[in-house]
């Protein structure tokens, strides 16, 4: 076990670092230490807005988010490796050669996603608030206990995102009650009660008052669902062959009105043939949403007149641009390169794919907002998510071409990222707080979004594209 | 004959390893040039600079009259490549794969074309699994079908025999030498000699990016000497050198 481990640490560093330098990956958890080491300093001017209390509970959250994304991409992405590493050979795929088992080597690999985005994200997050914490008079108790709180919750997003998985390759009716059940449950809770769900989220529960046996049932939950996931884990789609009928030719057509018509056909069968993208909506999309709400719905009291639905709809407007990283996720360029096609075409189709997509996050933010702010706000909601969608993807595009999944990890591009989307999303929600109406304002970012999608095709065109 | 292919003092590196070193090379239409050299030698990286796929770092190559580093698209549309490693995209089918050639390519009757090469190289029964379900050998057949399918006057292609069966081998020389007999031109990259010497007419050496050696087919076997021999001597000289 500690050689397969080990080895599969090394292979993850190495699949991230040789695509931009170590030394620009091994500042990624530098970055996030300094990030929220200076960012600590602006918690006493934030807790005039918001309760000390609502602030650790977005961080609760968003650790939680982390788990449910770096399960989602470590499980529903074995075709998308090999895709995008061309021939690579991954250890992952050892049983093949090696007396390992396939439960084996799923142990380990989960094992090492915990460990190896624990030194990645936690830690680094966990140790910038501890460093910050005696320049701030917060006790170093109080700071520890976050680590371990935030720790906890992004475990269990985490291993129920591996569970959920294993689930859904063993018989996707389970895991669609598996989703739909609890839901209900604490929906039900919710009307009974009229308290939100969230509020009884173990982890933040432990960090509102620590007790040993709090701390020992959620490590109690953590090691089930954990071991729950093992045991039910099944190697997908052995031995079997699938045929279909030519979709492509008849897909093509119906979308020729569009440009590049056969690369977004050919997405959309990648997208439904492999799984990717009901396994997509579902885990990295639909139900760390769902998530959120609950946690944001809290802060309610502390927003402006609607500002629950726009810091909402901003949220899943940069959730909903992930969606650029779902269809570039299974292709490399060099299925293409054998053909007259430019990068810059794959990424103008790619880019067409994810727009039809925004389909998805605009029903979505249109029904939530519906049902909690009344139809005035649904069309404001949904221009502001799609719109800052849009851009964040072109951004994405722009910055990491056809590896937005890999490149995120590049400090300097990441650093990038961060700067133009958040400057964007900081003047949108100022000024969609002051009036609703100004959220239709955010239809002018679609012009950057244009010229960050053109200039994305020339730089990545000015590349070799064997190997891209 | 004209040139189709011409590099001049071509070169490409790769952070400290050079992959191609000033290499100059003219192939004529009509010709089945082998390229030969070991692993490593430089081959894939020669094929990927000439379809426009990697920018040299010296010298220059055009392919069909056309700048093969400015013009990579308009190389590719005309020509037909068998690229080493990549295969068909998992999640179409044979036929979709082919489908999806045809539409890039702009290719009106793909469909019967398709027909055509599902006998040609019989994997008819194959047309609609799955790509990721297909062998290694019935990918390469698919690959193979792709680089012809729009009839190029120049094909491009990546040890086109590895994974086919003895059989199939045998139908795909067979169709390589009469397609260059209707004055179409093949590139062919290889490191199994004794098949570049029964069909190749021209043939060129790479060993660690330097060409040791271009010339014909016929004047090495004309005293009755092999291209295996021929090779192995001449790289295990230029190994030392």
């Amino acid at each position: 076990m500690p050689d397969l481990f080990s080895c599969l640490m090394k292979e993850e560093w190495r699949m991230h670092s040789t695509m931009f330098g170590s030394i620009s990956f091994a500042l990624f958890p530098v970055m996030i230490f300094g990030i929220v080491f200076m960012g600590s300093f602006l918690l006493p001017l934030l807790s005039v807005a918001f309760p000390a209390g609502d602030l650790a509970f977005l961080a609760h959250a968003s650790f939680l988010l982390l788990g449910f994304m770096v399960g989602g991409f470590g499980l529903l992405g074995n075709e998308m490796m090999n895709r995008r590493f061309g021939q690579a050979s991954l250890l992952v795929y050892s049983s093949r050669n090696l007396p390992l088992s396939e439960r084996f080597i799923f142990t380990n690999f989960v094992v090492k996603d915990i460990v190896y985005y624990f030194f990645l994200w936690v830690l680094p997050f966990g140790g910038g608030y501890i460093a910050a914490s005696p320049f701030l008079g917060i006790p170093l108790s109080r700071a520890l206990l976050l680590l371990l709180t935030l720790s906890l919750s992004f475990l269990l997003g985490l291993c129920v995102v591996f569970l959920l998985s294993s689930l859904y390759v063993r018989s996707k009716t389970a895991c669609f009650l598996a989703v739909i059940v609890p839901g209900i449950a604490g929906g039900v809770y919710s009307a009974w009660s009229g308290t939100n769900p969230a509020l009884l989220f173990p982890p933040y529960l432990l960090y509102s008052g620590f007790s040993w046996m709090t701390f020992l049932g959620i490590s109690i939950a953590i090691a089930a669902l954990f071991t729950a996931s093992v045991v039910l884990f099944s190697p997908e789609g052995t031995g079997s062959t699938r045929t279909y009928g030519r979709m492509l030719g008849r897909l093509a057509k119906v979308l020729s009105f569009l440009p590049q018509s056969p690369i977004v056909a050919k997405d959309f069968l990648d997208l439904s043939r492999s799984g990717i993208g009901i396994g997509q909506a579902l885990f990295s999309f639909l139900i760390p949403l769902v998530v959120i709400w609950f946690f944001l719905s809290l802060l309610e009291s502390s927003l402006p007149p609607h500002g629950l639905i726009v810091i909402f709809s901003l949220t899943t407007g940069i959730i909903a641009s992930t969606i650029y990283t779902w269809v570039t996720e299974f292709d490399s360029f060099g299925p293409y390169s054998c053909l007259p096609l430019s990068v810059s075409t794959l990424i103008a189709g790619k880019m067409t794919t994810f727009l039809l997509l925004q389909a998805l996050p605009a029903v979505f933010i249109g029904a939530v907002t519906g049902m909690s702010s009344g139809p005035e706000m649904v069309a404001p909601a949904v221009v502001l998510c799609i719109s800052i969608s849009v851009y964040a993807a072109s951004v994405m595009a722009f910055l990491c071409g056809l590896f937005p999944g890999v490149l995120v990890y590049d400090v300097r591009v990441l650093f990038t990222y961060l700067v133009l989307d958040g400057v964007a999303l900081a003047i949108l929600a100022a000024i969609s707080f002051a009036s609703s109406l100004y959220a239709f304002l955010s239809v002018f970012l679609l012009v950057p979004a244009y010229l960050f999608s053109r200039a994305a095709g020339a730089r990545w065109d000015a590349r070799d594209t064997a190997g891209v | 004959m004209a040139a189709v292919i011409e590099t001049h003092g071509l070169s490409k590196v790769y952070g400290d390893v050079t992959a191609l070193d000033s290499v100059s090379l003219s192939v004529e239409e009509g010709a089945l040039f082998g390229l030969l050299g070991p692993n490593g030698s430089g081959k894939t990286t020669m094929i990927k600079v000439l379809t426009g796929q990697v920018r040299p770092t010296g010298g220059y190559a055009t392919v069909l009259g056309l700048d093969a580093e400015k013009e990579g698209i308009r190389v590719r549309e005309r020509v037909g490549i068998i690229p080493e490693q990549e295969s068909p995209p998992s999640f179409l089918t044979a036929m979709e794969y082919l489908e999806f050639v045809g539409a890039v390519r702009k290719i009106p009757d793909i469909a019967e074309r398709a027909e055509k090469w599902f006998d040609i190289l019989e994997f008819r029964d194959k047309k609609d699994v799955l790509c990721k379900d297909l062998s290694r050998g019935t990918r390469q057949k698919l690959m193979f079908a792709q680089a012809f399918i729009h009839e190029p006057v120049l094909a491009l292609i990546d040890e086109p025999l590895i994974n086919l069966d003895p059989l199939m081998q045998d139908v795909v020389k067979e169709f390589l030498i009469d397609y260059v007999r209707k004055k179409n031109t093949i590139f062919l990259s290889t490191h199994i000699l004794e098949v570049a010497e029964e069909i190749c007419s021209g043939f060129a050496i790479l060993h660690r990016g330097k060409l040791l050696h271009a010339g014909s087919v016929a004047d090495v076997t004309a005293g009755g000497g092999h291209l295996p021999g021929f090779f192995l001597s001449l790289v295990r000289k230029g190994g030392h050198a």
